[in-house]
């Protein structure tokens, strides 16, 4: 078969508006337009290489603030508002722990429990990677809420208990602890050996010394 | 049949007559259809396992992590790569009036191809893996698949050499860009060295490995999944549509500048990592640069179809094609977008990157293959299309299950993406378990898996229509063609230098090697060649026998298809994981592990994060720590037994490659590591572990684990300046 583009046998479909723009090459019976570029194509094309240049010249040479820079201003923001949170909320306030204890706050603990606790200190505090929150021994704290808002809140890095004040909202901590106050002395069956000290004088005031 | 030229005949042309090798076309279509219906039953199968865990039914080399690997590397190098080598074989020696080169060679690159594919399925399932993703395959076949790309080459290159046609088409300038930068990419990044037969370790190691595997990981896409079918795309969408390619000049432009740009991207991949940041943002600003010379295919294909869009609507090629090219524009505009440094932390690790390689792979690769193929396979078996209704049922269910697939990856993506990042006034993650975020996208994980389904169904609708339409073939002689011998007649004095260089086929072939290498060598050069590249740290020192042999396992395990190891400098991100990574602490990670998705969370500082109790029951089973956790149980780890036979052999294979192990260590190294599973498992034991746990994979896991950015990560923190000076 004939690949002429002049060949009135040829079966390329060529519109008559476009008969002056066909090249001379065929490949196969293939034939080209040679038709300008679109402008917008080139307009794109060219705004994208400016662009491309003008941003590496001012991140690599005028100074442009590396990812670094913007990450250390940002993580200095954030650590500032921890900072503040940490420092107004490190004591137990008896008070809001009341007010949370009124509003469901065992409830809702068991909750925030299932979350965050329950993978070390298994179902119900029985214990398991963590120690047994249902018997009479304690590890770090002594039983009371006070105490247990002070570990959960600052955590222990030896015993591999996280600092749950970066990771829990406020409320969350005191429910949480609302929780395992409630779980205090229940023996819970299956639970893991007892660990830590036995804690008999358990009123608030010995505790808090 | 004759081919007249179109300058007047002179008297000493000699007139050759010869035939076109179509039985090896037929081969490599039907292997096409074969590992394509492989590839994707096999994507539709690792989708099912993220949306529900228990399908990966215990079985190791059923998991998740062992059939990813396999899924890309069948899609990619199976099912597209028999394609390309179907399309390129039938055009290339339709548009050089010349038969293959070589029928032997052409024997040969097809079967060694197969056999390729097969050891593929036969090592990936079972763990021999190099652990860098889309080049997983172990050495012996790495060598292979040079040795059968080379036969490739020469087929193809010879072929050229005996062309009737002075001038190369624009689909063989694509065909050559191709070849010449497999290679090259194929080969500098599998430099590895062998411990044993099926194992080896990278030559380079943590930021450059990084660097070489993402060069190659996108050119692979630029260079397997894109130029080839680009080329595809200007020889079957004219032919199939009978229309004149509507821009010859642009096809000049955008071939060269796509060439030239693509290579340079690659660094887009490792945004936010601890890649030098001037390679960080050159890889942004050349795929932003990219959008036009990608675009350009996509326009030229489609104006090409001017005056003729009925036909669309009624030849199911056609349609495929053009659908094709949609995809196209919208995958490489999402693309540059995607490079775009705060675009890119959203998106990176996340589904939507999934969905956009998906928007490539099914809407651009399937499509435009589906397209070739009903072209093909009439001509091919001399038949007609069995049924155009069918094909049509075939395109809506491939349509709809991509569009599924697709918006339910870009919702997934960006809901995780976004909570991960959320946080509240006193500087806290609202959601710090990053389980929370895993559940919320669960059922986006079914929409996809469904999405996928549809796809599968479209292609099995496409093979019994192929299948059809052969059976339906007449037999006919092999068809005999005419033409003119090479000669000066087809010399044209005056053209333009690129008409000209049209004419010069190996010219061309080392000008695009040019196009190519510029980019490579600005990029890699430096991170391969300047000691000072990393600052060391002192701090940071080798795996212990026992930690190497672990991280062998989470190679095997393809740990890294689900989990990053590599914290990003943002403030979410430190929250959640710890300081940020520091190049200085993967020095001699060979190969790196930085990963690309984060399916599960960021794991470079896990070391020291849980007791050994925690990874025991978690490996045992991860839903007994992790309520809601859809990884995979491995229990396999607690039954295999560490074989400590090439131990000291890997020890002294990474002093090879740099890594500063003392003899005794490598001569003891056995005993150093069961000395070192000794202490984990006093802890297990403890917990009421069964004291033959020491001899277990599970153990050598663990020490991995806990070895994970402790060296640097246990480091005081430096303490943060506030910034005194405002930065821009």
């Amino acid at each position: 078969m004939s690949n002429n583009p002049h060949d009135p046998n040829s079966k390329l479909d060529v519109k008559d508006d476009e008969k002056h723009l066909l090249l001379d090459h065929s490949y196969d019976g293939i034939q080209e337009l040679n038709h300008p570029l679109p402008s917008w194509w080139n307009a794109i094309f060219y705004t994208c290489c400016a662009f491309a240049t003008g941003y590496f010249v001012y991140y690599q040479f005028l100074g442009g603030a590396t990812l670094r820079q913007e990450f250390t201003q940002s993580y200095a923001k954030v650590l500032v508002a921890q900072a503040e949170f940490k420092k107004a909320n490190s004591a137990f306030n008896q008070e809001h722990y009341q007010a949370i204890v009124a509003d469901g706050g065992v409830k809702k603990g068991a909750m925030v429990y299932e979350v965050n606790c329950e993978a070390c200190h298994s179902e119900k505090g029985k214990g398991d990677i963590g120690p047994n929150l249902t018997d009479d021994h304690w590890l770090l704290a002594k039983g009371t809420p006070g105490t247990v808002y002070n570990v959960v809140f600052n955590g222990s890095e030896e015993n591999g208990m996280p600092a749950w004040a970066e990771l829990l909202a406020k409320d969350e901590i005191y429910q949480a602890v609302a929780y395992v106050a409630s779980l205090k002395n229940t023996f819970a069956k299956g639970g893991k050996e007892p660990q830590g000290e036995k804690v008999i004088e358990t009123s608030e005031t010995v505790v808090e010394k | 049949m004759s081919s007249t030229h179109t300058s007047p005949p002179t008297a000493n042309r000699r007139l050759e007559t010869f035939s076109y090798d179509d039985q090896i076309v037929k081969s490599f279509v039907i292997a096409t259809v074969l590992w394509g219906a492989v590839a994707i039953l096999l994507g539709v199968v690792i989708a099912f396992q993220l949306a529900e865990w228990r399908l990966n039914f215990g079985v190791p080399w059923l998991t998740f992590g062992r059939l990813r690997p396999l899924h890309t590397n069948a899609a990619i190098f199976a099912f597209c790569g028999n394609a390309i080598f179907a399309g390129i074989y039938y055009s290339h020696q339709r548009l050089c009036k010349a038969r293959l080169f070589s029928d032997l060679l052409s024997r040969i690159h097809f079967w060694g191809w197969q056999v390729i594919i097969v050891l593929a399925a036969v090592t990936l399932p079972f763990g021999i893996t190099t652990g860098k993703e889309y080049a997983e395959l172990e050495w012996p076949i790495d060598l292979l698949i040079t040795t059968i790309w080379v036969v490739f080459a020469v087929n193809f290159f010879g072929t050229l050499v005996r062309r009737r046609e002075r001038h190369i088409y624009v689909a063989i300038w694509f065909y050559i860009a191709t070849i010449v930068t497999v290679a090259v990419l194929h080969i500098v990044n599998s430099m590895e060295l062998p411990v044993t037969l099926l194992k080896s370790y990278s030559l380079y190691s943590g930021v450059q490995d990084a660097l070489v595997q993402w060069w190659y990981g996108h050119n692979a896409v630029a260079f397997f999944l894109t130029t080839p079918f680009l080329g595809l795309m200007y020889y079957f969408i004219p032919k199939a549509a009978n229309r004149p390619v509507y821009w010859y000049r642009l096809s000049i432009i955008h071939f060269w500048s796509l060439v030239f740009i693509y290579i340079w991207a690659g660094p887009h991949h490792l945004l936010y990592t601890t890649l030098p940041e001037w390679a960080q943002t050159l890889g942004m600003v050349f795929s932003i640069a990219l959008w036009m010379p990608s675009w350009g295919g996509m326009i030229n294909g489609l104006m090409t179809l001017r005056g003729v869009w009925d036909k669309v609507r009624t030849e199911p090629g056609l349609r495929f094609m053009a659908t094709s090219l949609t995809f196209y524009g919208m995958a490489t505009f999402e693309g540059p977008l995607l490079s775009i440094k705060s675009v890119n932390a959203i998106a990176h690790f996340t589904d939507w990157i999934p969905g956009h390689v998906h928007s490539g792979t099914i809407g651009w690769n399937y499509m435009m293959i589906a397209g070739v193929l009903f072209y093909l396979v009439p001509k091919l078996w001399n038949s007609e299309l069995y049924s155009k209704k069918l094909a049509n049922l075939q395109f809506w269910f491939a349509t709809i299950g991509l569009v599924f697939y697709i918006v339910s990856m870009w919702v997934a993506g960006i809901t995780q993406s976004l909570m991960w990042r959320a946080m509240d006034d006193a500087g806290r993650l609202i959601y710090p378990n990053f389980i929370e975020t895993v559940v919320k996208i669960v059922p986006m994980y079914w929409v996809r898996a469904i999405g996928g389904t549809l796809v599968l169904v479209s292609f099995f609708l496409m093979i019994y229509n192929l299948y059809m339409t052969a059976k339906r073939g007449k037999k006919r002689g092999v068809e005999v063609y005419e033409s003119y011998a090479l000669d000066d007649s087809s010399l044209e004095p005056g053209a333009s230098s690129h008409r000209k260089l049209e004419g010069l086929p190996m010219v061309f072939s080392v000008l695009s090697v040019v196009a190519i290498l510029v980019g490579s060598a600005i990029e890699i050069v430096p991170s391969l060649m300047a000691k000072n590249y990393i600052v060391k740290m002192d701090v940071v020192r080798p795996y212990t026998p026992l930690e190497l042999y672990g991280r062998d396992i989470y190679i095997r395990e393809g740990c890294y298809t689900c989990h990053s190891q590599t914290v990003r400098p943002m403030t979410h991100e430190v929250l959640r994981y710890g300081k940020p990574s520091e190049a200085a602490e993967f020095v001699y990670d060979h190969p790196f592990q930085w990963g690309s998705k984060r399916t599960g969370p960021d794991l470079a500082r896990a070391g020291g994060k849980y007791p050994h109790m925690w990874h025991y029951k978690h490996f045992y089973d991860p839903r007994a720590v992790t309520a809601g956790s859809i990884m995979p149980r491995y229990t396999w780890l607690f039954d295999n037994k560490i074989d400590y036979s090439t131990l000291s052999k890997k020890l002294a294979v990474m002093k090879k490659l740099g890594v500063p192990y003392a003899t005794e260590e490598i001569t003891n190294a056995v005993a150093i590591a069961q000395a070192q599973a000794a202490e984990i498992s006093k802890e297990l034991v403890e917990n009421g572990v069964p004291a033959k746990i020491e001899q277990m994979e599970v153990v050598a896991l663990i020490s991995y684990m806990q070895r994970l950015g402790v060296d640097y990560g246990q480091l005081p923190e430096t303490p943060v300046e506030l910034p005194s000076t405002e930065v821009k």
